[in-house]
């Protein structure tokens, strides 16, 4: 902790992150997709307060410039909360267009209902017959009937 | 040493073209191109390493501390090697796996789409953000690393858009988000701890300050952040719950290539935060031997369970990163170099399960339940017996000369943990063993119930033969590749070489001395 941090912000600025990083774990552990992402954005933003607080300083400082007389602040941690912001912000656009992408493929977007869609496990049905041996279905007569079941169990 | 900087620059500047080119054998030689001249790079790298060099790279020629520096010991070498081996054979893989069609069902078609829409360039991506992580002395460094390797994965899991992907991916970014949230917690405040992230000074930074001032609790608690971190990263036993699922349901390219490298990554990582930046934290330390010795039951016993193929190997890999993490923290030198041999084991004979589960899948759907391949499929057959032999640890392989090494290291360094953990890992072993059996004795052994000739395509079963070579020859070259590990973890465990190549520079100040006040010549008087 910076020495000498103003003692309103040293309380203000702990809580702050506290309570994002605890609303954020809040919503990760909600069932319905949104609320899961909308809880790591946040946990997102406690993470970046809590890094900007740790070389805080009371005092105001100079721009880190070759001209300036200093003290500097330093630049760092700002840099460092830069790159995640970044990265933060693709991921949270990935994970919006896979929640998407999995609400329109399942029609849900409740975690307990997406986990308890069974896989489609392939096994050919006519594979498992031992009358009729099976051919390479290079040979096979085409069927494209196949490709059109979507997340149908089928053993 | 520019070299270092290759391996990371030719797969994003290949994996940028891949993107624009419009052909996909365009794409597939561009890829294949890429990997070859990575490999070659890393070759090169590991053959200056072994001449007992640290490379160092000083990114813009900033000097250490206050700039990035990447950096090859002979454990990076090793790691970068493999890197490249695996990259190589998966691009080819894939080149091959995607332009034939699977057989069955729904994923009819959708090799096709998943190389269409930028496989071979997440592939670059992904091989880019690996190589990253390995070279990368800077822990903030690393952290972009881990985000370019991971963002790539997502992409390569995703890559289909299928059920299970879907839902499984889901898991698997939101476990691995979080673990980022922690890293970046962690690098800032040992940022705001130590002043530095670049790894070298914060392992002096620490060690100044603890022989000084004694243990602290501080410190204490970012090493464990980072230990968390990392170890959700290589699925260790209770943090490892993603993993045996996620992996198995991309592309088999994809899969073969996560299971080889990606675990090892968190690995690696672990490695050098234990050896280098906090080698004082013995209680982290116990406390990850026993969770590795846990994990090295889970993963064998999970492995027994499952009726899929590439389900049953993620398990195995499971089992491995066990394996590895007790050798790495067993406390001796002895079970570093044994660690690390069985390291490069785990990779070349997960990589090469996860091909053969590959072959199998085209064969008979993703389930190992009909029995009687073994006449249709005699070669199958063998490459699998011996890699299974080689998974449980049994001789003539490579796996029995790591395990034994690991088992007798565990059994040196005495105590009773060490001795639980030694039975541990035999009965692991034996688990394993049965595992594999199990398998065998569904798929290959037995009544053949229909006759079944699926033409597997020629590429596919080339790699995968060339895997295979891999495994043997490390059986093979067992004392040169031992003799190399332990060298590398000879210098793990002094550091010095690592310390005095990043830290000290010719022209640069030393650590630990005041910066230099910047000479304020003309720059000052114009902007006055």
């Amino acid at each position: 902790m910076p020495k000498g941090l103003k003692p309103d912000m040293e309380i203000l600025l702990p809580l702050l992150a506290a309570a994002l990083v605890g609303a954020g774990m809040f919503l990760l552990l909600a069932r319905a997709l949104i609320r899961v992402i909308l809880g790591l954005a946040l946990l997102a933003y406690g993470v970046n307060v809590s890094i900007l607080l740790t070389t805080a300083s009371p005092e105001p400082l100079e721009p880190p410039l070759i001209n300036m007389p200093g003290p500097y602040a330093d630049p760092l941690p700002q840099a460092l909360i830069l790159t995640a912001i970044v990265i933060g912000f693709g991921t949270t656009a990935l994970l919006l267009v896979l929640s998407l992408r999995a609400y329109q493929v399942t029609g849900t977007d409740h975690v307990q209902e997406l986990t308890e869609k069974p896989d489609p496990v392939e096994l050919v049905v006519s594979y498992a017959d031992p009358e009729t041996p099976s051919l390479s279905p290079e040979f096979a007569p085409k069927e494209d009937a196949l490709e059109d079941k979507k997340g149908n169990a089928k053993s | 040493m520019n070299l270092l900087a290759l391996p990371v620059l030719i797969p994003l500047l290949a994996g940028s073209l891949l993107l624009l080119l419009p052909n996909r054998q365009l794409r597939s030689l561009l890829a294949f191109f890429a990997a070859v001249l990575v490999l070659v790079c890393e070759l090169i790298i590991l053959q200056n390493v072994l001449s007992g060099k640290v490379l160092v790279l000083q990114m813009a020629n900033w000097p250490a501390p206050w700039g990035i520096s990447l950096v090859a010991d002979i454990l990076t070498g090793i790691m970068l090697t493999l890197s490249g081996l695996t990259g190589l054979l998966t691009v080819l893989f894939a080149s091959s796996s995607l332009q034939h069609q699977a057989h069955w069902g729904k994923t009819k078609g959708l090799n096709a789409l998943r190389e269409r829409y930028g496989f071979q360039a997440l592939l670059q991506f992904l091989i880019m953000g690996v190589n990253m992580s390995f070279l990368t002395a800077d822990l903030f460094n690393l952290f972009v690393a881990f985000e370019v390797m991971l963002i790539a994965s997502y992409g390569l899991l995703l890559l289909g858009n299928e059920l299970p992907q879907l839902r499984e991916g889901f898991k698997y970014v939101i476990v691995n988000l979080i673990a980022s949230a922690i890293f970046v917690v962690a690098a800032g405040l040992v940022y705001g701890l130590v002043g530095t992230l670049n790894m070298a000074d914060i392992a002096f930074k620490i060690a100044e300050y603890t022989a000084v001032q004694g243990p602290d609790a501080r410190i204490r608690l970012l090493a464990m952040l980072l230990a968390l971190v990392f170890a959700t990263k290589s699925a260790l036993f209770p943090l490892g719950f993603w993993l045996p699922n996620s992996y198995p349901v991309p592309a088999a390219a994809a899969s073969a290539f996560f299971a080889a490298m990606l675990t090892k990554v968190g690995v690696y990582s672990l490695t050098r935060t234990f050896t280098l930046m906090f080698p004082e934290e013995t209680f982290i330390k116990t406390l990850l031997l026993v969770l590795a010795g846990l994990s090295m039951l889970v993963g064998a016993l999970g492995m027994i369970t499952q009726s899929r193929w590439r389900h049953a190997f993620a398990f195995a890999n499971v089992s491995s990163v066990g394996y590895l993490l007790m050798g790495i923290f067993t406390g001796a030198n002895a079970g570093l170099a044994a660690a690390l041999y069985y390291l490069i084991h785990s990779v070349l004979v997960i990589f090469c399960l996860f091909l053969i589960a590959a072959l199998a899948e085209r064969i008979a759907g993703l389930k190992f339940t009909l029995s009687g391949h073994l006449n249709t499929y005699p070669y199958l057959a063998l490459a699998y017996f011996i890699a299974a032999l080689a998974l449980a640890g049994l001789p003539p392989t490579s796996g029995f000369i790591a395990k034994y090494a690991l088992i007798a290291s565990l059994l040196n360094a005495g105590g009773g943990l060490h001795t639980g953990l030694a039975i541990a890992a035999v009965l692991s072993g034996f688990l394993l063993l049965y595992a594999a059996m199990k398998l065998w004795r569904s798929f290959f052994w037995g009544e053949a119930k229909v006759v079944h000739k699926v033409a597997l395509p020629a590429g596919m079963k080339l790699i995968t033969g060339l895997s295979f070579g891999l495994m043997v020859l490390l059986a093979v070259f067992a004392g040169p590749v031992y003799q190399v590990s332990n060298r590398a973890a000879m210098q793990l465990a002094t550091n010095q070489a690592y310390l005095e190549a990043v830290l000290v520079r010719i022209d640069g100040p030393r650590i630990g001395d005041e910066p230099k006040p910047l000479e304020q010549d003309g720059l000052t008087e114009e902007v006055n």
